[in-house]
């Protein structure tokens, strides 16, 4: 039977799919933000005994990951008013196969450096690779700011979902600090987000292209 | 084999009932009466009453157009295990043959439509021709995912009896992606909402029905039953797929197996009462949906099949 | 008590946002003092870390310390006079930001833990971006924006090799705290394949930060539109600690008996590096790209060094400090000519003597000294790598490097002439007028370097000569 844990990373995994096929920016918060709940909650099926720390920290990731940070993004895009359709760079039917693609690299990958035996569930570490990989053609693949940095926080919450699934006894100090980094760098992204704005009218990167050389 | 036939011969008489169904719903969601559920007969019925009109310009070919799209949808249904009963023909590799025998339908159909000349039905025709092959492209995922499942070619192998309930039980999850695939499937080949709007007026915007003007009479007749039998076809996966019950009795099986598609048929009502028609350019996106869905949860269940 | 080094600038930069300008910079400068008083302090007493897990004292963090430490202050300085005379918009803001940079590249010196390393070094790039974005204007927002958005990207890479690090330990069966002073000692029982792994990822991730081309997009960006004594402190010492990361991941690897995979890596790259430098500085248009570029080049020397090993890496930590000295001294410089001539431009600068001799001389001599000519410490350093290379038996690279070198400085002479004794289209009536603090930490920085050359203190010379050790380093 299907461990419980893989249920939700296939969704996770599907989410990628609307992610890159999805040209309207509320629907990728929104992806994100379920990706944010799942990959924080996934150490609660990992580990058999979870220390106070352990839920303290699993907590915060969750309130962090998953609700601070897609809910800013999502009061802001609100404030700016922006309705218009994301900018690519890769279109969305090729950037879907780009995904299929992807879906099927990341479990060949994960199979061929022997990943899974270290980690519980058997998708963790291909959905991991996948948001890894997709958060970084999100990145190059789309010209609106706000999508980029989207991808930036997608590869975040699959370097986060590698270290839970791989690195057995970590501190929790320290994976706090991480997230606290993440935070700090969201937030200083969102006040640039809302300077090109200020400066543009939108958020397309295509204008930022004055300096050269 | 005679329970089959009665089951194949009781499933064309269901079809325009069924088709009729969808009418209803979406009376229902626009607060009309809408038509009697029997409608389809009373059409079918007027239509083999009257003469057809050909014109000068067509050829022998624009005459087969109906009479072969209805035999292949025929053809196809003999095939198809209905109410999870073996069908009346099944051999090693017949999905295959069958998803041919109903292009060999749409290719008399296009033909026919050319073959009238008119701008319309060539564009309709171009249309009818593209969309169907994103949805080849995921039939043939799906069937790569069963066959992975079951070792075998053949719908019996998937829809008969408790097969469809092991389908379930090996993939698991990923099979509701199929669900979804199969579902847009359905309403891309059967040019439905939002892939086509059976219903409107306009002939620049129309898929299927654009290529059908120029049929009349008993033509029309065996066109629009060949449509039901196909739509009956596609429901039919569906159904089973949804509801993978197997009950002991053949009778109460039946009654399952109607009560599952009919539940089909108004998640497509609904379905088109909620969605309104995409436009044109959008409708390769929502095709290929299905593609990377059936792609999904292929890979998904070749990982856990491993 | 380790930690109160990092811990004061971080208090003095929140006491700055709620000061009035003039009290920040006071505060600044005081806080620069400090600073280098606690690191003389903690290089003559070596305090214990109350964190020995994350923290603790190692001999290139001891140096990358004194460096940041000593420039700061005497950028601190220059940054007092400099505030004066700009119309910075929210100057709380970059004064306090200054000290916030100083804190975490502080914690990047003495981070001993991987993931501590991280935090620092991710810390400094949110902390250096209000100083990128300072002037508000579009282009300093696009850089910001590429600083931020690569830089972050690419440390993302680093953490995600970090896991993979501590994957290498749990597939060794290796029980150990995640530092590297840990990790060295246990290298040889880690999985030499999640190793290797790790190691090209945090390369990739700290290269980039660290502005080794072809991820060395930002770098001119960010430090052309940054205000100069910002540009000063990002390619002085934030390059530093970038190579920090690098540096110590390299000596896991060395220890574990792959320095030749790690080796090659770097040397690749750092030639790489030279080579994208020095076709981008011979015909650069703005003096301060051009400075930018040649920090590219520098930290390219350093890497190809550090791949050498041996008296090449020493030859390389030579050239971190004296690059470090000499190019935060030149970015000051060039602020200064800016405030003179009132433009970016190579061919708008000219008859620099005449008009600025303070400026003159010392950007004259920064010339001389980045350039590699003989009393510099840059010279001795890149004549080290070269001996090293040689020694390895790596001709062909040793030739590419020479001859790469060569362009730049063709190139560099060629722009620093013009510049120095071009014509521009006004006429020199008088010289502008230079202040004191906007020479002297300039002089001082190039001092150091040029005393360092002759004379250097032997307690200097044995931690530079204990962190070369580690690749093998010395005679």
């Amino acid at each position: 039977m299907i461990h419980p844990v893989d249920i939700l990373l296939i969704l996770v995994l599907l989410s990628v799919l609307f992610a890159f096929a999805s040209s309207r920016l509320p629907v990728l918060i929104r992806i994100l933000a379920f990706q944010g709940v799942v990959v924080s909650i996934v150490p609660f099926f990992l580990e058999h005994e979870m220390t106070a720390g352990g839920i303290i920290f699993t907590t915060a990731t969750l309130t962090i990951r998953g609700i601070i940070i897609p809910w800013s993004f999502y009061s802001m895009i609100k404030k700016m008013g922006i309705k218009r359709e994301v900018e690519t760079i890769v279109s969305y039917n090729a950037s879907v196969f780009a995904s299929l693609l992807l879906i099927v690299a990341a479990p060949m990958l994960s199979h061929k450096f022997n990943m899974i035996s270290f980690s519980g569930g058997t998708l963790i570490t291909s959905t991991a690779i996948t948001l890894v990989v997709a958060g970084m053609f999100l990145l190059m693949a789309r010209r609106n700011a706000i999508a980029m940095v989207l991808g930036y926080i997608m590869m975040e919450n699959g370097i986060y979902l590698i270290g839970t699934a791989l690195s057995s006894g970590a501190q929790h100090i320290v994976e706090f600090g991480i997230l606290l980094d993440v935070l700090a760098g969201v937030m200083i992204m969102a006040i640039m987000l809302q300077s090109i704005k200020q400066k543009y009218d939108n958020l397309d990167t295509a204008q930022l292209s004055k300096l050269k050389e | 084999m005679i329970e089959s036939i009665i089951l194949w011969i009781l499933a064309i008489c269901l079809s325009p009932f069924y088709a009729a169904v969808i009418l209803k719903v979406k009376a229902f969601f626009g607060g009309k009466k809408g038509p009697p559920l029997l409608i389809h007969y009373f059409t079918l019925i007027k239509l083999m009453q009257k003469g057809s009109v050909y014109s000068n310009s067509t050829t022998f070919i624009f005459k087969m157009g109906p009479i072969a799209s209805l035999s292949a949808a025929l053809m196809a249904l003999l095939f198809l295990p209905i109410a999870g009963r073996s069908p009346v023909l099944s051999f090693n590799g017949d999905v295959i043959f069958v998803l041919y025998v109903l292009g060999l339908g749409r290719f008399f159909t296009i033909a026919a439509a050319m073959d009238t000349a008119s701008p319309f039905e060539g564009m309709g025709a171009a249309r009818e021709a593209f969309f169907p092959i994103i949805c080849e492209a995921t039939m043939f995922m799906i069937l790569i995912l069963f066959f992975q499942l079951t070792g075998e070619l053949t719908f019996a192998a998937y829809f008969t009896g408790i097969q469809t309930s092991g389908l379930w039980r090996v993939a698991g999850a990923p099979m509701l992606f199929v669900v979804m695939a199969f579902f847009i499937i359905l309403l891309t080949e059967n040019s439905r909402v939002p892939v086509d709007d059976p219903a409107t007026h306009l002939e620049l915007t129309m898929i299927h029905e654009v290529m059908v003007l120029d049929h009349s009479g008993p033509d029309f007749g065996l066109i629009e039953l060949g449509a039901f039998i196909k739509l009956l076809f596609y429901s039919t996966f569906v159904a089973r797929l949804i509801c993978p019950i197997h009950a002991a009795h053949p009778f109460v099986n039946f009654v399952i197996f109607c009560a599952a598609l009919s539940g089909v048929y108004v998640a497509i009502g609904v379905t088109e009462s909620v969605m309104a028609r995409f436009r044109m350019d959008r409708v390769s996106h929502f095709v290929l949906t299905s593609f990377a869905l059936a792609f999904f949860a292929t890979v998904i269940t070749l990982e856990f099949v491993k | 008590m380790l930690e109160i080094i990092f811990l004061i600038p971080f208090v003095a930069a929140l006491a700055v946002f709620f000061l009035p300008a003039t009290a920040g910079r006071v505060l600044l400068v005081l806080t620069g003092i400090i600073h280098l008083l606690m690191t003389i302090m903690v290089w003559t007493i070596r305090p214990e870390a109350i964190f020995p897990d994350y923290f603790a004292l190692s001999a290139a963090g001891l140096l990358s310390l004194i460096v940041i430490s000593l420039l700061f202050f005497l950028i601190s300085v220059y940054t007092a006079e400099y505030l004066k005379q700009s119309h910075i918009r929210q100057e709380n803001i970059f004064t306090g930001s200054m000290l916030l940079f100083l804190s975490t590249m502080t914690m990047v010196t003495i981070s001993d833990h991987i993931m501590v390393m991280w935090i620092a070094i991710e810390a400094t790039t949110l902390t250096s971006a209000p100083l990128i974005f300072t002037h508000k204007t579009s282009t300093a927002l696009e850089a910001t924006w590429k600083y931020v958005l690569i830089c972050s990207v690419g440390i993302a890479m680093a953490l995600l090799g970090s896991v993979l690090i501590t994957l290498a330990m749990d597939v060794g069966h290796v029980k150990t705290a995640v530092s590297f002073s840990a990790l060295t000692e246990a290298a040889k029982q880690l999985d030499p394949t999640w190793l290797k792994a790790g190691f090209v990822f945090i390369f990739v991730g700290y290269g980039t930060k660290m502005g080794l081309a072809p991820m060395h997009t930002w770098l001119p960006d960010a430090h052309s539109e940054a205000p100069s004594p910002a540009s000063a402190l990002l390619s002085g010492v934030l390059l530093n600690c970038a190579y920090l990361g690098i540096f110590k991941t390299n000596k896991i690897m060395v220890a574990a008996g792959l320095g030749d995979f790690s080796g090659t890596i770097l040397m690749v790259f750092g030639l790489m590096s030279i080579l994208a430098a020095a076709t981008f500085i011979i015909k650069q248009t703005e003096y301060k790209r051009m400075l930018a570029y040649s920090s590219i080049e520098n930290m390219g020397i350093i890497a190809f060094g550090t791949g050498i090993g041996g008296i090449g890496a020493y030859g390389a930590i030579l050239c971190l400090i004296h690059h470090s000295l000499i190019k935060s001294s030149l970015f000051l410089t060039s602020g200064n000519i800016h405030s003179g001539y009132h433009s970016w431009f190579i061919d708008k600068i000219g008859q620099l003597p005449a008009r600025m001799p303070k400026t003159f001389v010392a950007f004259f001599a920064g010339f001389a000294a980045i350039a590699g000519f003989p009393p510099f410490g840059l010279f001795i350093g890149e004549l080290l790598i070269i001996v090293g290379a040689f020694r390895a038996g790596h001709y062909t690279m040793a030739a590419i490097f020479m001859l790469s070198l060569c362009f730049i400085f063709a190139g560099l002479s060629n722009q620093v002439f013009k510049m120095s004794f071009g014509d521009v289209s006004e006429d020199i009536t008088s010289p502008t007028p230079e202040k004191a603090c906007l020479v002297w930490p300039q002089y001082a920085l190039l001092l150091t370097s040029l005393a360092l050359c002759v004379w250097m203190p032997d307690i200097l010379y044995q931690t530079i000569m204990a962190a070369a050790a580690a690749m093998g380093g010395g005679f």
